[in-house]
């Protein structure tokens, strides 16, 4: 490749493509990977400590840690409150992905599609929980709850994390709507296929990888949500983080680490799940 | 079992009994759907442990309720959202702090009547003083936490505290938010000022704490003490007692100048539609098999003064009056209306 | 079965009054090959989506066979389509992309196989059944698109500048076979193109479009040798236009330069314009008289080499630019720019052009 810099490209581009094979590629290449380790070790650190302090026998954290024992993970696994705050998070992660997933890619088609009078503005307001505090979202809905005097069920804890997983979801599906050649589902129309079966066929397939990574957020999100649930929450039926900062509150101990490996975990299997069995690698290419 | 039963449940007792037979009161009791539920608020941990296992259905039964106990924080902005009509608790559990805080927004009843409570007539004169709303049915006592393995000794006043030995490992909370580092605060305006109102002395006193290691849950500073990060620090009793006969290097020191309370406090809200059962609740709260069985799986001090603990807690806790007039009351009402600039003056201290 | 499409007053008015089609009135006959030629913008893409479903006409009908389908979703249409850039479904192979209208018409899967391969091996694809589109070369899924549209037997056949996407070689070819194949399976195709040369090469007749109107609707040999209109003479190949003021049998256009009219044009008076292809034109040394009307002198300004032939730019005594095509006699007759000439050419060539 001739190196000779043309006028019209940019100053940094020339010096880079100058200075290539010059002796000062190495340096850069070694500031370069430590720039990455440390970025790793930033983002990875806190799990590590996590499951150290979920395998070191003490109920404090220990550097460096006396031994190795699953005694904080028999304590959770036996624990009925955390087992039961577990498969309540579950349900209500499941349930929230479903309707999250249902109304944001239903919303997300309407918008891209539908031609609707002030689109944007729509989507600034479903997008608007994003830039609330969370907390302001969980207590407002806990006061509209009181007023409307249903309590605290369920499906009010559901509205609750949908409203907050719902910008997700609206997201990535508008993403690849954005993307989308609207000539293929006319082509499917012209081959006979009615505008239900176009959408199952050609449009719901394609816009698929965007809507399983909204689902994917929109569980995560669920399964992991704290201010939310916190005002939600009935007595009786809390979610693993609320169960987890009131654990916190008297009992600073490894059940603590215990719960976020298994949490971790699930979540990492939910994700390759979903992943495996609705499958986002069959589209080598859109 | 049924002495002390106040005049509702007594007649709710007879009702039952006549309508079921007397030989199906000893069954464990299933709560039905049309049982009035009674709404209160409790902690997690032990005290939630054994309240779940065996106090609270003994309840449950006697009383023919259901008792949904809400332990998830924050009490406070939940009751104030809901309607003061119909409160989202009946009883509130909190600690002295935050009850004055409720009093004063009305979202309780200050004072609890002796008349449905019977038992309140038992009760050490700290548990109904003017520095409580409600009643206090169990206290803890704030002192100071240490090792005993590194050669730490002598240690008989809150001044040595101050000690420059202390420095790197000294423990305290963060302020705003913990009970026991506002206690501490105020004790500090009595260690080295005019009495508990003395905020300046407080000030001079806290900046001279530092280095100091600090933490917002009480939970915190027990694994920093049982690892040793931390050798000397402010604490409540049963925040040590109860890793009793584990062997754990550590033990409580009630200073000379005496222990800051801290109260487990019981209040009724003025919107509640189940009142009798709340005062029935308040009232069983206190009775001494309840108070025993509590005190000695979580090492709170019982406030009934009738209460005979077990050798080993008897020794410990504070269950004469002797013992109990060691207790010195932080009066919340007065720091309650000054806890911003509070807050603001103590985070200038400790982020500089 | 292939259709007869009668197209009557269809016009098409946008949100906004933009007027894409208007009032556009003509008959594809059954088995025809039928061009919609034009520029960008002429409307011509609009009217094809309207016979396909896609858009409503917002006046007139589409009839298929005498049968009002103006209001027929695109799914009931029975109608083919080959999209430009071709819309494959990326998501299945080529095989179920050609089998997918089969399967909405519901046929047993042993029929769809059959079907299907048969399809492929008229497009010459067998054996790439299994891939993807994205693994295609842009031919191979041109060919798909085919493949996929004709497999359905449609009543006819649409397609929307579906060649545009190829490079010239590879066109040229694709034409070809897309016109053995609709001789072949007699289809009804209507055929959507920016490029006139194809028009003319693979159509039966042509319509001509322009803002949203048929300028003309012809074979291939009355657009190019008669164009009625000053823009189809334009659009279709090289072309000199004169304007001018008729006298007597003569019209003056200017600069000295008076041309006879040909004889079924020397009634009337005022303002014509009339079309004079190139090559309709002889070039020869300057000679030293011209025919009043039917030749003039000049200069070659600039000659521009073809191959087969010689296009030469002569500027007029008077100063008019003409464009003159002689075909490429060899190198000794050829002239070069600065030479003087003389062009001659019938009257009777000369077209007379509606504005």
């Amino acid at each position: 490749m001739q190196t000779t810099a043309s006028p019209s490209l940019p100053a940094a581009q020339q010096t880079a493509s100058v200075r290539a094979p010059g002796p000062a590629r190495p340096y850069g290449r070694y500031l370069y990977l430590a720039i990455n380790i440390a970025i790793l070790v930033f983002l990875l650190a806190p799990i590590a400590i996590v499951v150290v302090f979920a395998l070191n026998p003490t109920p404090f954290i220990q550097f460096p840690p006396v031994g190795v024992s699953l005694r904080w993970f028999e304590k959770f696994f036996a624990s009925r409150d955390f087992m039961h705050a577990l498969g309540f998070s579950l349900e209500v992660a499941v349930l929230t992905t479903l309707s999250a997933t249902a109304l944001g890619a239903s919303a997300a088609l309407a918008l891209a599609r539908g031609n609707l009078p002030g689109a944007r503005l729509i989507v600034a307001t479903m997008l608007s929980p994003l830039m609330l505090p969370a907390i302001l979202t969980g207590l407002a809905l806990f006061q509209t709850y009181v007023l409307l005097d249903v309590g605290r069920p369920t499906w009010g804890l559901v509205a609750g994390h949908t409203l907050v997983t719902l910008p997700y979801v609206v997201r990535t599906t508008l993403a690849v709507l954005h993307n989308f050649d609207l000539r293929l589902e006319e082509a499917a129309q012209n081959l006979g296929a009615s505008p239900v079966r176009t959408f199952f066929e050609v449009t719901l397939p394609l816009i698929k990888p965007g809507v399983l990574a909204g689902a994917i957020f929109a569980f995560i999100v669920s399964f992991d949500q704290f201010p939310v649930s916190l005002f939600l929450v009935s007595p009786g039926n809390e979610t693993l983080p609320v169960t987890l900062f009131n654990y916190l509150k008297f009992d600073l101990d490894g059940t603590i680490g215990a719960a976020s490996v298994v949490s971790i975990v699930l979540a990492f299997v939910v994700v390759i799940g979903l992943d495996r069995t609705v499958g986002l690698r069959s589209y080598v290419k859109l | 079992m049924m002495k002390a039963l106040g005049p509702l449940s007594r007649r709710r007792f007879l009702t039952a009994s006549a309508s079921l037979g007397i030989g199906t009161i000893a069954a464990p009791y299933v709560a039905r759907a049309d049982d009035p539920t009674l709404r209160i608020t409790g902690w997690g941990g032990k005290w939630g442990d054994i309240m779940k296992a065996e106090i609270g259905p003994a309840f449950e039964s006697e009383f023919k309720c259901k008792l949904q106990t809400d332990s998830a924080f924050p009490y406070l902005p939940k009751l104030q959202a809901s309607s003061r009509s119909a409160p989202i608790y009946d009883v509130l559990h909190t600690n002295s702090n935050e009850q004055w805080a409720a009093a004063e927004m009305g979202l309780i009843e200050p004072k609890i009547d002796p008349k449905l409570v019977p038992n309140l007539a038992d009760v050490y004169p700290y548990a109904i003083s003017d520095k409580i709303v409600g009643v206090s049915i169990f206290t803890s006592a704030i002192g100071l936490g240490m090792r005993t393995d590194k050669g730490y000794s002598g240690v008989t006043s809150w001044k040595d505290l101050w000690d420059a030995k202390y420095n790197g490992v000294r423990g305290g909370y963060v302020i705003p938010v913990n009970s026991l580092g506002q206690a501490f605060l105020m004790m500090c305006g009595t260690l080295f000022g005019k009495g508990q109102t003395d905020l300046d002395a407080a000030y001079a006193a806290l900046e001279k704490l530092k280095p100091i290691k600090i933490v917002d849950f009480t939970g915190a500073m027990e694994k920093m003490l049982l690892s040793g990060e931390v050798g000397m620090c402010v604490i409540h009793d049963s925040g040590i007692y109860r890793y009793d006969g584990q062997n754990q290097p550590t033990d409580f020191v009630s200073p000379s100048e005496g222990v800051l309370s801290l109260e487990q406090v019981l209040t009724i809200t003025p919107g509640s539609k189940m009142k009798e059962l709340a005062n029935a609740y308040v009232n069983y709260m206190l009775r001494p098999e309840v108070q025993k069985r509590l005190a000695e799986t979580v090492w709170y001090s019982p406030a009934n003064k009738k209460v005979k603990l077990d050798a080993k807690y008897d020794a410990k806790l504070l269950t004469t009056p002797e013992k109990v007039s060691k207790l010195i009351q932080v009066d919340w009402k007065w720091y309650n209306e000054r806890k911003d600039e509070i807050d603001q003056r103590v985070n200038r201290i400790f982020r500089a | 079965m292939s259709a007869s499409i009668e197209i009557a007053g269809v016009s098409k008015v946008y949100d906004g009054g933009v007027r894409a089609v208007d009032a556009v009135a003509m008959d594809v006959r059954q088995g025809e090959f039928f061009s919609l030629l034009g520029p960008s913008g002429c409307g011509k893409t609009t009217t094809l989506r309207m016979i396909a479903g896609f858009e409503t006409p917002s006046s007139g009908a589409i009839r298929v066979d005498g049968a009002d389908i103006t209001h027929v979703p695109a799914h009931k249409r029975d109608m083919g389509m080959v999209f430009q850039n071709y819309a494959l479904f990326p998501h299945r192979t080529v095989a179920e992309n050609v089998a997918f209208g089969l399967r909405m018409r519901g046929l047993d899967k042993a029929t769809i196989a059959a079907k299907v391969k048969a399809a492929l091996a008229m497009v010459e694809l067998s054996g790439l059944e299994d891939r993807r589109p994205a693994q295609l070369s842009g031919g191979q899924q041109q060919r798909v698109a085919l493949a996929r549209a004709i497999v359905i037997a449609p009543r006819v056949l649409l397609c929307d500048e579906p060649l545009g996407a190829l490079d010239k070689k590879l066109r040229q070819q694709m034409q070809f076979e897309l016109k053995q194949l609709q001789k072949k399976l007699g289809l009804t195709l209507v055929f959507v193109t920016h490029d006139q040369e194809e028009a003319l090469a693979m159509s039966d007749r042509i319509a001509v479009m322009n803002g949203g109107r048929v300028e003309q609707v012809g074979t291939p040999t009355e657009i190019y040798n008669q164009p009625t209109t000053r823009f189809v003479a334009d659009f279709i190949g090289d072309t000199n236009i004169f304007r001018g003021e008729r006298v007597g049998p003569n019209l003056d256009v200017g600069k000295g330069l008076i041309l006879a009219l040909p004889p079924s044009e020397m009634q009337g008076t005022g303002v014509l314009s009339v079309a004079l292809r190139p090559e309709k034109i002889r070039l020869i040394p300057r000679a030293e008289s011209a025919a009043a009307g039917s030749s003039a002198h000049g200069i070659v300004e600039n000659t521009n080499f073809l191959g087969g032939a010689v296009l030469y730019r002569v500027e007029l005594a008077g100063g008019h630019r003409v464009l003159v095509q002689q075909p490429n006699a060899g190198t000794s007759r050829l002239f070069v720019p600065g030479n003087g000439v003389t062009l001659e050419w019938t009257p009777a060539d000369l077209v007379v052009l509606k504005d």
